[in-house]
């Protein structure tokens, strides 16, 4: 095991291959195709946005990548081994951390027995955790105030960082956050952004599902479009956000719930 | 020491701090004290109402803290009865016959259920189908052991017995003492005793916390990076070895085990004491089996055929009028009391003074 992770770290910060890698996802239900042929690459400290309407495919993309569902073909590979058959849990303790769309942090612990929960799932083979990115975030989003309360007795905003401190505890390599700000004010989005932002740069991979056009603009480079399920587009955030189909399938979308 | 101190005052169970814990003090010297002022009869009576208490306490934590229903507890609790029956009964001339017999009973129920575990964990079985083969498995055991009757079914000397049980079981002796009468309800005492402290400390524990994070939230838990199929395998034996315990007292308090002990009715036992004190609190699932033992043992000896449908009927209007558990919702009504009469004794503190 020890062996395994220092051939990974030499591949990923020698070899500076990405730290994430998705070949050929593919994943239906029924009729559906939810993942259609998605490739994907993120480096180490890289930043991406997954955006989309609704309905495309990202919260399955993200299931596919940490391993809650099995991909109908394909592989995922991370940190350069090939994970695709390994149980959710194992790639966590591989280094990826992951919060859910809608929150699921422990509501009738307290915040401190959350955090205690998640530093103590058992030890990585790399391992002591490095829990940097924690601390700093930890620290940023000013939780240590409420470590006695019940979980459930946080504003909303609160209770979202708290689970992103919770992913972030045993210090993963590669954080993905479902629609980490939906529900906050816009100065909480933007508060948000500047932290993750933070992260990224001391060295965190962060994938990041988003709505909002200007958390995106503020903290990505590159920028993927997912529709239907495939990679619509994928490029640097100004190109992006300015071109016109990207444009009409969002606006497809308000137009379809509008009617 | 303190460490564990402080973890058998958490959070995670009814009743905290010095008044609290005085009160549970001079109950277990009342226990203790009852044998001065009691018959021998009167004591084993007492010692029986308490000896369920291990695997109710055992359900509690499987069902109320882990989130997972078992029905088939009592399959355990037979297993054990059993093997301890055979193993004592054929080393019944050796000084530590009845020890090994001990021994191999715990060893029989937590094997078994590790193997019955694995399957039904690790094959990612779905939730609401673990209570059916549970209870499957306890019902299995009684009907095969019904039909062992007759001189070919034996194990060295000892016969199973098929309907009529295995009789003539000796009791616990360690040196010149023999556990019975008197001596029988002191072990009980000390044994659900211990397992109350233990348990307790386990649920305040970082263990009793992943359980509960378990209970809340599977896959959350997973993404923590836990194996939750080895955390439930976990405690599922634990708890049946605690089911093992009650059932090697039932056999020292009667010498004898029928397989009608893990049958139907024996087998929705251990759910109704526990669903009706409070699943997730340890004392009040420790104080309803004592009472609803006693409730049915009084009704039943009055040669009252009618103590289950009693006891069920009871189930039924706590799962209606108080789904939280009688004694548990009590319980908690007290601490509500006293918890916000002590917030509005303190003035705020400094962590309150924020927004
Ligand atoms: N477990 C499932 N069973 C059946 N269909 C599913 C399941 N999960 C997702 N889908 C379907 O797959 C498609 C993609 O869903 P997904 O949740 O990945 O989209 P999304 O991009 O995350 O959308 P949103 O922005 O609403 O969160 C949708 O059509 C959805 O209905
Ligand atoms: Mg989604």
């Amino acid at each position: 095991m020890v062996n395994d992770a220092m051939v990974n770290d030499a591949m990923v910060t020698g070899g500076g291959g990405p730290v994430l890698k998705a070949e050929r996802l593919c994943k239906r239900f029924g009729g559906v195709v939810a993942s259609d042929q998605i490739d994907f690459n993120l480096e180490r400290g890289e930043m991406r946005c997954v955006i989309g309407p609704n309905g495309a495919g990202k919260s399955t993309f993200f299931a596919l990548l940490c391993g809650i569902l099995p991909p109908d073909s394909g592989r995922v590979i991370l940190k350069g081994r090939d994970v695709t058959h390994l149980p959710a849990f194992r790639r966590v303790r591989m280094g990826l951390g992951l919060t859910f769309q809608t929150n699921r942090a422990f509501h009738a612990l307290t915040v401190a027995e959350n955090l205690e929960t998640a530093r103590r799932a058992s030890a990585s083979a790399s391992g002591a955790a490095d829990d940097a990115h924690f601390r700093a975030a930890f620290g940023a989003f000013d939780l240590a105030a409420s470590s006695h309360l019940p979980a459930r007795e946080l504003p909303h905003h609160q209770l979202q960082w708290l689970e992103i401190c919770m992913a972030l505890r045993r210090g993963p390599d590669v954080l993905l956050l479902d629609e980490p700000t939906a529900g906050m004010s816009p100065g909480e989005t933007m508060y948000t952004a500047d932290v993750l932002k933070t992260l990224s740069r001391e060295g965190l991979a962060l994938i990041v599902v988003e709505h909002d056009v200007a958390f995106v603009r503020k903290v990505a480079e590159t920028v993927t479009v997912l529709h239907q399920g495939s990679v619509f587009a994928e490029g640097p955030v100004e190109v992006i956000t300015q071109r016109e189909d990207v444009r009409q399938i969002y606006l497809g979308r308000t137009r379809e719930a509008a009617a | 020491m303190m460490r564990m101190l402080q973890l058998l005052n958490g959070p995670h169970d009814l009743g905290r701090g010095r008044g609290f814990w005085s009160g549970m003090v001079l109950l277990a010297a009342a226990f203790l004290a009852y044998p001065t002022i009691a018959s021998s009869f009167s004591a084993t009576n007492v010692a029986y109402y308490l000896l369920n208490i291990p695997m109710a306490l055992g359900l509690s934590l499987l069902w109320g803290y882990g989130g997972v229903l078992s029905f088939g507890q009592v399959a355990f609790y037979g297993i054990a009865g059993y093997t301890y029956g055979i193993v004592a009964g054929n080393l019944q001339d050796f000084a530590w016959g009845t020890e090994a017999g001990v021994l191999a009973a715990l060893l029989a129920a937590g094997l078994s259920a590790a193997a019955f575990g694995y399957f039904l964990f690790y094959g990612r079985v779905a939730a609401w189908i673990v209570p059916i083969l549970t209870l499957v498995l306890a019902l299995l055991l009684a009907t095969f052991l019904g039909l062992t009757a007759g001189y070919q079914w034996r194990v060295g000397d000892i016969q199973l017995g098929g309907y009529n049980g295995m009789t003539g079981i000796p009791a616990l002796q360690i040196g010149g003492l023999t556990f019975q009468d008197y001596a029988f309800f002191y072990l009980v005492v000390a044994i659900v005793a211990i397992c109350y402290v233990a348990l307790r400390i386990w649920v305040n524990a970082h263990r009793g916390q992943v359980l509960m994070a378990i209970r809340e939230d599977v896959l959350r838990t997973e993404l923590l990076g836990y194996d939750v199929r080895l955390e439930q395998l976990r405690v599922f034996v634990i708890a049946s070895v605690l089911a093992g315990v009650s059932g090697l007292l039932y056999v020292q308090w009667g010498n004898y085990i029928t397989p009608s002990a893990m049958g139907l009715q024996q087998a929705a036992l251990p759910v109704i004491w526990v669903a009706v004190g409070g699943r997730d609190s340890l004392l009040a699932v420790a104080i309803a089996t004592f009472l609803l033992n006693q409730l049915t043992y009084i009704l039943s000896s009055g040669g009252n055929q009618s103590a289950l449908v009693i006891v069920g009927a009871l189930l039924v209007a706590v799962m209606m009028f108080a789904p939280e558990g009688i004694i548990a919702g009590l319980g908690r009504l007290h601490w509500l009391h006293w918890l916000r009469a002590r917030r509005r004794a303190v003035p705020s503190g400094p962590a309150s003074s924020g927004k």
